[in-house]
């Protein structure tokens, strides 16, 4: 290494020094002790002691909530995830149309994602109230007579998945972005062979924003498994009825700082992350079959 | 050389905005001037927040006038424990701390705490005899005093008066029997044509969860002290206590429910009975949606405050028949000095103040305090004061403690997981997913698991 060189390194890690700082601060170090908490008990205040596997074997034989907040976050993401995307796409492609006032309605199909989590819960608690709510008394001047929403057993997933919709607007811009990039000389040629609206969207544009439904598809699969606050906020962080909205981050949650078992919700995060990993994987082992990227 | 002048600026600058921004010392003008008094700064974490904080201050400030070694700092951080428990791993804790027992518990047993009782024994004003039993055994446990108890609670039946009119009740004739309380339910659960349910008559789970308390009510045992285990497994009055609580859930399988059972889920369809609105003018028993509850003192406060013309009346609540006479009073609010603690003999001239009598001869600035926010005191004397037993409604709460035997949650480590249970298999009975003995099981397994792994980890952890 000359001495320029060894110049260019000093300085170039000076200058990142502040992230390098905080990333092996507040990110790697927490990431590694997490790993070492995993396998002792710890409850955060006395030193921890080793167990080796005992959390992780306790998690999976024992704890029934765990086995329930487990099958709570599976079913909320399978559920949420493709049909919020579906639902993104299909509010791109209105909002992709040439019609006046566009930015206008972009901004309204946009504002939901941007009210704070905690505040859209409430709201939400009211949308979904079983008597004044504004979806049963709609309901109910049809004469139907509308479930208990959150508060029925039933229905208090498929609630959380329905409240899902709401900010599906942050995936509904990225779409609008990729839609943008659908090259216009792709519809010419399909208008030449005849294609239809339909055919238009199922043989050029679905193919040709499948990367940005990967992005989207892999983002929302992480977010739906850390799926937290709404559900903290709607139940008072108890994941009733019958702990049907229990999921998997509030549990956790619950372990490390309600009944100071530290170790024990390590554990939960690492498998929370093997789960999430071998998803991400597998989406993007599937997506060669799926996913078109321009010039292939 | 140049080329480092560049570097060396970019060093001071960074230094100076450091310093700039270096939180100071002194926190307001009285500190300042404490500190340069020479006086000693402490800081007290206060449980509370609004205006029972208000009141906490308002002493504090009394105490800081009346010293010229210690001046206490003051900080409302309201009652979740992350904050504490990082506070004390991370070895800055404030010199005292109010806190719930049920906090207590659990991180005393984890050593985090100072054991106070050489310093009460010493202080005439904080002898174990001066205290209600049940408060004494929330703060001493595994062989030491934990924390000084500063408010206390009782339960009671309150009802709405109005509610009562309109359903053609005696408004001054509670429910005196279980099968009165269940009549009176029927009775005051109003559904309009749709079947909609627009008023509740009573839920045993309204506004929470208190499965430990009708347990107790029944007589049942859910804790032993003396093997330390939990023993609802098989206990009759816990049993029963969960199947009374049952048969106010609609039972979907059954065409025969009785007239007081409503259906669950309505519950949440009460206007009020959401995030946030228990401390507020909409909580459903002050805007008439819930005509009987079970609920502490505070609330005499709580109405003048929220509900200036609400109309209600308090009376213990019914026991069924040959169950011994309890009051319930699972929590108390106790100050106590964390292990860490900057300055431990500062923080004992602060609570000798505060619970001492005032010199001339005053009630202590813990009684002071309870009469503030409507608490009661812990300490026997204190409750019988004219301010407190004076009061028509404030009275029948006091009368509980001070005529019978009064059951607090057990001092255990594992007691936030318990009550979660408790809710948790509540939850399931009344939804008819288990039967009531499965309910009593599942707890007493669960939580002895728990106590089982913490005492494991605590034998561990001392070899």
């Amino acid at each position: 290494m000359t001495r320029r060189e060894r110049r260019n390194l000093r300085n170039g890690l000076l200058f990142a020094s502040p992230y390098l700082l905080g990333f092996v601060a507040f990110t790697l170090y927490p990431i590694v002790m997490s790993l070492y908490y995993s396998l002792c008990h710890y409850n955060v205040i006395n030193p921890p002691v080793w167990c080796g596997l005992d959390n992780f074997r306790t998690l999976i034989t024992e704890d029934k909530v765990f086995g329930k907040s487990l099958w709570n976050t599976l079913y909320f993401t399978v559920f949420s995830v493709p049909m919020g995307l579906a639902i993104a796409v299909g509010l791109a492609l209105l909002l992709h149309q040439k019609v006046w006032g566009l930015a206008g309605y972009r901004t309204v199909f946009f504002l939901p994602s941007i009210v704070p989590i905690v505040a859209s819960g409430v709201l939400w608690l009211w949308v979904l109230n079983p008597q004044n709510g504004l979806i049963n008394s709609t309901l109910a001047m049809m004469n139907i007579e509308g479930p208990g929403w959150i508060a029925d057993e039933y229905w208090s997933k498929p609630s959380l998945i329905l409240m899902s919709f709401w900010s599906v607007g942050s995936a509904m811009v990225i779409f609008l972005a990729g839609l943008a990039e659908v090259p216009q000389s792709l519809y010419e040629v399909a208008d030449i062979d005849g294609a239809g609206r339909l055919r238009k969207f199922w043989n050029v544009t679905l193919p040709m924003i499948t990367p940005t439904i990967l992005f989207n598809l892999v983002m929302g699969l992480i977010a739906a498994f850390q799926y937290f606050t709404q559900v903290y906020v709607m139940t008072a962080g108890k994941g009733t009825p019958a702990d049907t909205t229990m999921f998997y981050a509030l549990y956790m949650y619950k372990n490390a700082f309600n009944y100071l078992r530290m170790g024990y919700a390590s554990a939960m995060a690492w498998l929370l992350f093997i789960l999430v990993l071998t998803a991400t994987i597998g989406v993007l082992i599937s997506s060669k079959r799926w996913v078109h990227y321009h010039g292939e | 050389m140049r080329e480092y002048l560049w570097y060396i600026v970019c060093a001071v600058a960074c230094l100076v905005v450091l310093v700039v921004l270096w939180p100071s010392e002194a926190g307001s003008p009285e500190e300042k001037a404490a500190l340069a008094e020479g006086r000693v700064v402490i800081t007290y974490w206060d449980r509370h927040t609004g205006h029972e904080y208000e009141a906490r201050v308002k002493l504090i400030e009394e105490f800081n006038r009346s010293q010229n070694q210690v001046y206490v700092r003051t900080l409302p951080i309201g009652s979740r424990i992350e904050k504490l428990l990082t506070a004390i791993a991370g070895g800055a804790p404030p010199e005292i701390c109010s806190l719930e027992t049920a906090v207590l518990a659990a991180l005393a047993s984890q050593g985090c705490f100072t054991p106070l009782e050489d310093f009460m024994a010493a202080e005439p004003y904080l002898n174990e005899e001066k205290f209600f039993p049940h408060v004494w055994a929330m703060v001493r446990f595994d062989g030491h005093v934990w924390a000084v108890p500063t408010t206390t609670d009782s339960t009671c039946l309150l009802w709405n008066k109005g509610a009562f009119r309109r359903a053609g009740l005696d408004p001054d004739r509670p429910p005196r029997t279980l099968n009165e309380l269940e009549e009176y339910a029927a009775k005051l659960t109003v559904r309009s044509p749709n079947g909609m349910v627009e008023q509740i008559g009573f839920l045993p789970w309204l506004p929470w969860d208190v499965t430990h308390m009708w347990g107790c009510l029944f007589g049942g045992k859910w804790y032993d002290p003396a093997t330390k285990r939990v023993v609802c497994g098989n206990d009759p009055g816990i049993i029963a206590s969960l199947a009374w609580q049952q048969t106010f859930a609609v039972n979907p399988a059954s065409r025969e429910n009785p007239p007081h059972a409503i259906d669950p889920t309505m519950v949440s369809a009460i206007p009020g009975g959401g995030f946030g609105e228990y401390q507020s003018a909409s909580n459903p028993f002050y805007t008439g949606k819930v005509a009987m509850i079970t609920e502490g003192e505070w609330q005499v406060e709580f109405t003048r405050k929220y509900a200036p013309d609400l109309d209600w009346g308090v009376a213990p609540i019914p026991q069924p028949e040959g169950a011994p006479p309890v009051a319930y009073s699972p929590n108390a609010v106790v100050d106590a000095i964390p292990v860490g603690s900057k300055n431990e003999e500062a923080a004992k001239v602060f609570l000798r103040w505060f619970y001492s009598p005032r010199p001339n001869g005053g009630a202590s600035p813990a009684s002071d305090y309870n009469y503030d926010i409507q608490n009661i005191p812990p300490r026997r004397e204190e409750a019988m004061q004219e301010r407190f037993t004076g009061h028509p409604k404030f009275r029948v709460f006091v009368e509980q403690l001070l005529t019978k035997p009064a059951e607090p949650y057990p001092a255990i480590p594992a007691m936030q997981l318990m009550s979660d249970d408790m809710e948790r298999q509540r939850g399931y009975v009344t939804l008819y997913k288990i039967t009531p003995e499965d309910a009593a099981h599942n707890i007493e397994a669960d939580t002895n698991t728990e106590l089982e792994r913490v005492a494991k980890v605590r034998g561990r952890a001392a070899r």
